[in-house]
């Protein structure tokens, strides 16, 4: 044990370029804090260097993807550059950009002070993608940790409201909570397998010292991710900090957090508690990992969508969708696990990542207008608030119910897609349970018709009584509108390029 | 002319979508509103032309496909886009191409409320419909049998009547959940084959190879799984078509529909349930068919005689239409399911035939209500007094509806009865009684429809505002004119129809009924009426 350490001190394997799009980022977020403490209140300029330094990330990022003979660990082996990590960053850093796009209405009619904003939003972003990179799972809590702090934060924003401040009192409690709950399970996990690093875990499942003490670490583990993707019986937050936070946040608090959460969910129970024939301890870890998230994933999508149909409040509904929405990414999730081969695995974790993919796009464009139409504190969300505005905003209304469209899995949207990804490896496997999980799925897609199809209703069919005064789409918002139609097609129709680069590096954990 | 034939299909899919996207572009330069309906009828009548180009028809490759088009759409799911037409589903594209125009036509007056959506809808409709039936690969033919929902949801949901929000949301729910479902099966079918063969596909021509070659087969993994995919497909199908239990979505659509909505549902809609069945649960899951026929003989039996007793007691003229499609729907599914030549032609010939008289009912109801703007019985009575012709029009229309020799309705139920008689599916007598039961439906169906004639166009002119009434303008015979050639067209001379769909069906039928190429069919030498 003590070689091996002395053997990492002496050569720390360090890669700067595996770090590089992180390093990037949190260097610009410093660099936003500082230059609005110098001149505060300048939000084009904190806006601007926050976009610059996403899109620096971003290149580095594709730098390292498209690198051939890329080194695939480093520091000793608690960075990876796989197809998880990858995947998912490029989703982080997407739904962070469009963030920022969103935001500056907000942030302008709102009178935010957008330099701490910005920062913050990197910041979080720079968490989620250690989540994402880290293959160790001291880097996950730390990643995590860095996002829950920041979305705190984000989520309290309107320090003047109520609801804000609620919001953001609950998420902080309950996070906290379920962060202890995260910690427990590692530590647990480590006890039984002597080793943090999630590719080390798998391997020395065979050898756990109390197999019973991996079983608790895991739940505990279930628990504290499962808060994080707000998974049912863990979403009872969900809705209350969704409506109450500011809405730019709520969307970046669905997409990004969100997928953040599938990303380490993913590492540590699909690569760290694989399947390996002939050990009891493993066969019986993984087959109650899988029963529980099945059962897990069956009660998200079902709740959310039953819950989501009685909402009068469109914040509330897009928040209840989203648990709706991790219940089907979790039906790719334990397909993922359930795979024969290391390709289907690593193709089923394409699958999730590339759902959060469509699933961020759609949603971001969604929280777009619902900010563009919300006006001063977020006081026209109702439902009835959209009554008849189709025809008088055409543009609005018709992007809206394009997304409501891919939200629901129409095919030509992105939804579609993502939709067909996910169910694919669950019904690859074949067995009874996963047929009947897929099932259960598409029941529950045609139940999220009811509720998706109710927006585009009182915008296209019913009457409006009030008055509507056509809100301005400034620069950025329709910048915003732009990239996320053109994605929802272009993912919808020509999504093949994006579901093969997301495969690209398979993970470097062997099936055994 | 070479690109025209390569490309064909593909050309009449998009031909409608591109005239969409410029009808949208011409407001938004012009902004000249009446102009939109003759752009709209420009692009429809294109896309019949265009589509009078598969009748010259190319030779078939060796999968019975002409106008094939394959090429990968999405590599990394499997999904090819494969195009192309046979017998069963040329027919089905012209009467599509064919059933547009008249419906643009139709609305001619009668769309006032943001006429540019509602033309733009009606064109991204046509290419669904037309997608739908020359897909060959299954996710293109999902993909596109969803994406002909959401243009029929706006059209009912902005320009229906009273109820056209519930209509609407309940037409839509109610397709989805089946087609989701039928997604399902798709992809397990994919599973399957990649199972059985290595590699994994959503290609029809490929499945089909490998299924009748025998290296697919659904006795492995489970007893069930053949039939559980068979009803996956059928559920989606059958509620489309609608068979009986699942019916229910249809009245309120059709009722709340605008007329060109309406027409577009009876006479294109509809088909593409009774075309799903045929094509694909018929050829993919043959055994299960035959094992599920009874289920569908005796629900279509229950459609036929509900459908015409429902008909029979509604106040209203367009719902009394509606109810009448169930039962002629129920008709055609008779036919399908009796896996016999006769039986299965018949049914084709009846879906083309009830496209064109159920179409023109609608138009009819349509006419009627612009005047007066209600479509109660009760309201009319004498009409025959005020307006001669359309009464002459309804009833040639009608008679063609009730299956009057020389009209189209007749030659595809006798067809479908003669198969059934002569089928072998249900045991001993069954099929002859089964086909007594259906012949029943024949009886009601004429007494729904003369009923409510005498009731509307005969006896005392009663009611004031009806004394007022203008006959059928110009426009209106236009419209009528083509489709009552037609019934009387397919009412005398089948045969072109049916010589160039029977290579296809009888294909079909062969595999549905089990029969190995080459093998000895017994055939009954019964010809059919049109004596071929």
């Amino acid at each position: 044990m003590m070689n091996i350490f002395l053997a990492e001190l002496a050569d720390p394997n360090v890669s700067i370029p595996l770090v590089l799009p992180e390093m990037l980022l949190a260097l610009t977020g410093i660099l936003v804090m500082i230059y609005d403490s110098i001149r505060p209140g300048r939000r084009r300029v904190t806006g601007t260097i926050s976009m610059v330094g996403l899109i620096l990330s971003a290149v580095a990022l594709f730098w390292i993807w498209s690198t051939p003979g890329q080194q695939l660990s480093a520091f000793g082996g608690m960075i990876v550059a796989d197809s998880l990590r990858m995947s998912f960053t490029a989703v982080f850093l997407l739904v962070s950009a469009l963030t920022i796009l969103v935001s500056t209405v907000w942030v302008e009619r709102e009178d935010v002070h957008a330099g701490e904003y910005h920062t913050l939003l990197l910041f979080a972003t720079v968490g989620m993608m250690f989540m994402a990179s880290g293959n160790d799972l001291v880097i996950i809590f730390l990643g995590l940790e860095t996002l829950s702090i920041a979305t705190y934060v984000m989520a309290g924003l309107r320090r003047r409201d109520l609801r804000s401040n609620e919001s953001a009192l609950k998420y902080f409690i309950l996070g906290s909570y379920a962060s202890g709950f995260l910690l427990y399970g590692m530590a647990l996990v480590y006890g039984a397998t002597g080793t943090t690093n999630v590719t080390q875990i798998a391997l020395n499942t065979e050898t756990a010292q109390f197999p019973a003490l991996l079983l608790v670490g895991a739940a505990m583990l279930v628990i504290g991710f499962g808060f994080k993707v707000a998974t049912v019986p863990f979403h009872i937050w969900t809705p209350d900090v969704y409506e109450g936070a500011p809405s730019p946040v709520t969307g970046f608090m669905a997409a990004g957090p969100k997928a953040a959460g599938f990303a380490s969910f993913l590492r540590v129970f699909v690569l760290g508690f694989p399947l390996v024939v002939g050990v009891q301890a493993s066969e019986f870890l993984h087959d109650s990992w899988i029963t529980a998230l099945t059962v897990m994933a069956i009660l998200t999508m079902t709740v959310g969508n039953i819950a989501a149909i009685v909402q009068n409040n469109v914040k509330r509904m897009l928040a209840y969708s989203s648990i709706a929405h991790a219940g089907y990414a979790m039906v790719g999730f334990v397909g993922a696990g359930v795979a024969k081969t290391a390709t289907g695995r690593d193709d089923a974790i394409a699958a999730v990542a590339f759902y959060m993919l469509t699933y961020a796009v759609t949603n971001l464009g969604a929280f777009a207008i619902v900010t563009l139409v919300a006006r001063k504190n977020d006081r026209r969300t109702e439902f009835e608030d959209y009554n008849g505005i189709g025809f008088r905003s055409p543009v609005l209304a018709f992007s809206l119910s394009l997304f409501m469209l891919s939200l629901l899995g129409l095919p030509l949207t992105a939804g579609f897609i993502g939709k067909v990804l996910v169910f694919r490896p669950a019904l690859e496997a074949g067995t009874s349970l996963m047929v009947i999980l897929v099932v259960i799925a598409v029941i529950n897609t045609a139940i999220s018709a009811y509720y998706y199809l109710r927006l585009i209703v009182v915008m296209f069919f019913r009457e409006r009584t009030e008055e509507w005064s056509q809100p301005k789409i400034s620069t950025a918002l329709a910048a915003v509108l732009a990239i996320t139609i053109i994605g929802v097609f272009y993912f919808g129709i020509f999504g093949n390029n994006v579901i093969e680069m997301f495969s690209k590096y398979p993970v470097d954990v062997q099936m055994r | 002319m070479d690109f025209i034939n390569q490309y064909l299909l593909t050309i009449l899919i998009l031909v409608p979508t591109i005239g969409a996207v410029a009808i949208i572009a011409h407001q938004a330069f012009w902004k000249d509103e009446s102009q939109l309906k003759w752009l709209t009828l420009g692009v429809t009548v294109l896309n019949f032309v265009l589509s009078l180009l598969l009748l010259g028809g190319a030779q078939a490759s060796a999968n019975g496909f002409s106008f094939e088009q394959n090429s990968p759409w999405i590599p990394a799911i499997g999904s090819n886009y494969h195009i192309g037409v046979d017998g069963l589903s040329l027919w089905l594209v012209l009467l599509t191409t064919f059933i547009m125009p008249i419906a643009v036509i139709s609305t001619w007056h009668a769309v006032e409320k943001r006429p540019l959506a509602f033309y733009a809808f009606m064109l991204v409709l046509e290419s669904a419909m037309i997608g739908v039936f020359v897909s060959l690969d299954l996710l293109v033919f999902y993909l596109f049998f969803e994406a002909s929902l959401v243009p029929m949801f706006f059209l009912i949901g902005i320009w229906g009547g009273k109820q056209r929000i519930y209509a609407a949301v309940k037409f839509f729910i109610y397709t989805a959940l089946g087609s989701l479902l039928m997604l399902v099966a798709i992809i397990a079918l994919y599973y399957l084959h990649l199972q059985a063969t290595g590699t994994g596909t959503f290609d029809y021509v490929t499945l089909l190879g490998s299924i009748s070659s025998g290296s697919l087969t659904f006795g492995g993994s489970s007893a069930y799984t053949g039939t559980l995919l068979f009803l996956a497909f059928a559920l989606a199908f059958s509620i489309k078509v609608p068979v009986f239990p699942f019916h229910t979505w249809l009245p309120d659509a059709h009722t709340e529909a605008p007329t060109a909505g309406s027409v577009i549902l009876a006479a294109i809609l509809l088909k593409m349930g009774t075309y799903g069945i045929m094509r694909f649960n018929f050829t993919l899951f043959p055994e299960a068919s035959r094992e599920m026929a009874w289920i569908f003989i005796v629900l279509a039996i229950i459609g036929i005689t509900y459908g015409a007793l429902v008909a029979m007691v509604q106040p209203d003229v367009k719902r009394l239409v509606a109810y009448s499609s169930v039962a002629h729907m129920g008709f055609v599914v008779l036919g399908m399911f009796s896996f016999t030549e006769q039986g299965m032609q018949g049914a084709l010939y009846t879906m083309l035939a009830h496209g064109v008289t159920t179409g023109a009912l609608f138009l009819l109801v349509g006419f009627i209500y612009e005047r007066r703007h209600t479509r109660e019985i009760s309201e009319y009575g004498g009409l025959s007094n005020v307006m001669p012709i359309y009464a002459t029009f309804f009833v040639i229309t009608a008679m063609a509806s009730v299956g009057l020799p020389f009209l189209n309705g007749f030659v595809g139920e006798f067809l479908i009865m003669l198969g059934m008689w002569s089928s072998t599916i249900l045991p001993g007598s069954w099929n002859q009684i089964a086909t007594m039961a259906a012949g029943t439906g024949v009886i009601f169906a004429a007494v729904y429809l003369l009923w409510m004639i005498q009731r509307v166009f005969f006896g005392k002119l009663t009611n004031e505002k009806n004394k007022s009434l203008s006959d059928l303008s110009l426009r209106e015979i236009g419209i009528m004119a083509p489709l009552l050639f037609l019934m009387v067209f397919m009412g005398v001379y089948p045969k072109p129809i049916l010589d160039s769909s029977k290579p296809s069906v009888v294909e079909i039928q062969r595999i549905v009924s089990g029969e190995t190429k080459g093998g000895t069919v017994t055939e009954l030498n019964i010809d059919g009426p049109e004596g071929r």
